[in-house]
């Protein structure tokens, strides 16, 4: 896979060219903030550029830069890496895309396996969403009772969970030890209940239940 | 009009003393994310090189250990930085860094926040008077409501800060905050605490 980068830490920038050569991957570049990269990606192609969020151009030139990204190379997958899981920074990624996009925490990509699986699910166009700050936004008990999410069971919560985690209908089955059919009949719930209708595609119906599922997770009046 | 206009005799003498806290407290806040905490998580890339260069299972295994343990240092080391100052807060103003304090709170906090910036030292004094306030209170947790304005008061401007929900009696602890920042805090009909502080 082609990968350029964009962190402004040398050390953590190092680290991580490091264990991208390691995992077999081509680097189109490594550099220091936003606007370096974004003027890189002008010339050279790549697969998925990975960004820390809180770099130049301040103060979160990460997600400003990915925004001008998208709009020129819509294909680009983009992995915003970052020393903090915070669903304020969540809710912004999803406003840039919710395709081939992914938060995860900076020392989290610390292997081989783990990188090259979240770099794989990205460039094959799904969300990938630390998963620390998916089940915390599940586990916290909620003011407005009204919402649509709150009418789902709690299995079906589980599953919305682990779809927001960026997981195919088998990856859920096997977290919950469940068979895949079985996936599909509470995503089909899921669905109903949050009132997304059968004349949308798969795919778009799963990212809007995400995000009305991420929405309900705000205190927004 | 962008510059704010002098403020009262207190604000005057007690605001800035105060407001030294808050920007210590956020540089610091700074210097651990860009120092020990960004150097922890690139050792801890380096260790999932090595293990990947290990044929050894057991040393894999090992290596596998300490990068755990490093990662608790680094949710430890968050920990921390929260208390001193919430990088969200610096980041992204009052009404993000409320509501993940609401969302880590376990219980039910509905925010409502006007999407303004009112400078570090008086939006930490805000962010603490909240956070201490419901750390504070542990018992019979209702749902509590803060909301987060700009007002005006003849030439002056102010932060106001309300709380419904919480026991008035709670007041006090946010009362420090509020002082050394110039400002007050008052309680209307026994059932909402309101903080005011003055900004720029």
């Amino acid at each position: 896979m082609r990968v350029a980068l964009a962190e402004d830490g040398v050390l953590f920038r190092e680290g991580l060219l490091m264990l991208l050569k390691a995992a077999g991957h081509e680097i189109v570049g490594a550099c220091p903030g936003g606007d370096e990269l974004y003027a890189l990606l002008a010339t050279e192609p790549a697969d998925v550029a990975i960004l820390d969020i809180r770099m130049p151009p301040e103060p979160d030139g990460g997600l400003t830069t990915a925004e001008r990204l998208r709009a020129v190379h819509p294909d680009l997958g983009l992995l915003f890496l970052s020393h903090y899981a915070e669903s304020h920074y969540l809710m912004r990624i999803l406003q840039i895309g919710t395709e081939g996009i992914g938060y995860r925490l900076k020392e989290k990509v610390g292997s081989v396996e783990v990188l090259t699986d979240t770099l794989t699910r990205i460039q094959a166009g799904e969300i990938v969403i630390e998963p620390v700050l998916a089940k915390r936004l599940v586990e916290r008990p909620r003011g407005d009772k009204k919402d649509a999410v709150s009418a789902l069971s709690e299995r079906e919560i589980d599953v919305l969970r682990l779809m927001a985690e960026g997981r195919s209908n088998n990856g859920i089955a096997g977290q919950l030890f469940v068979t895949p059919k079985a996936v599909e009949k509470h995503i089909a719930n899921i669905f109903q209940k949050l009132g997304l209708h059968t004349d949308a595609s798969e795919h778009h119906r799963r990212v809007l239940a995400v995000l009305s599922y991420l929405r309900s997770q705000r205190n927004e009046g | 009009m962008s510059q704010g206009p002098a403020r009262g005799a207190a604000a005057g003498d007690l605001g800035p003393a105060g407001a030294r806290q808050w920007l210590r407290r956020m540089r610091l806040e700074r210097k651990l994310h860009d120092g020990a905490s960004l150097r922890i998580s690139a050792m801890s890339l380096r260790l999932g090189l090595l293990r990947g260069e290990a044929g050894d299972t057991s040393f894999q295994r090992a290596v596998g250990e300490l990068q755990d343990e490093l990662h608790t240092v680094l949710d430890e080391l968050r920990a921390v930085a929260d208390s001193i100052y919430p990088p969200l807060l610096d980041q992204a103003g009052l009404g993000p860094a409320l509501r993940e304090l609401a969302m880590h709170s376990g219980r039910e906090v509905t925010v409502r926040a006007v999407d303004e910036r009112f400078g570090t030292a008086v939006e930490g004094a805000a962010y603490f008077a909240v956070a201490d306030c419901l750390a504070a209170w542990t018992e019979g947790a209702g749902p509590v409501e803060v909301t987060v304005d700009r007002e005006r008061d003849g030439d002056d401007r102010y932060l106001v800060v309300t709380l419904t929900g919480v026991p008035a009696c709670h007041a006090v602890v946010m009362a420090d905050h509020a002082e050394a920042m110039g400002g007050s805090v008052e309680v209307t009909n026994g059932a909402t605490i309101r903080v005011r502080i003055p900004c720029a």
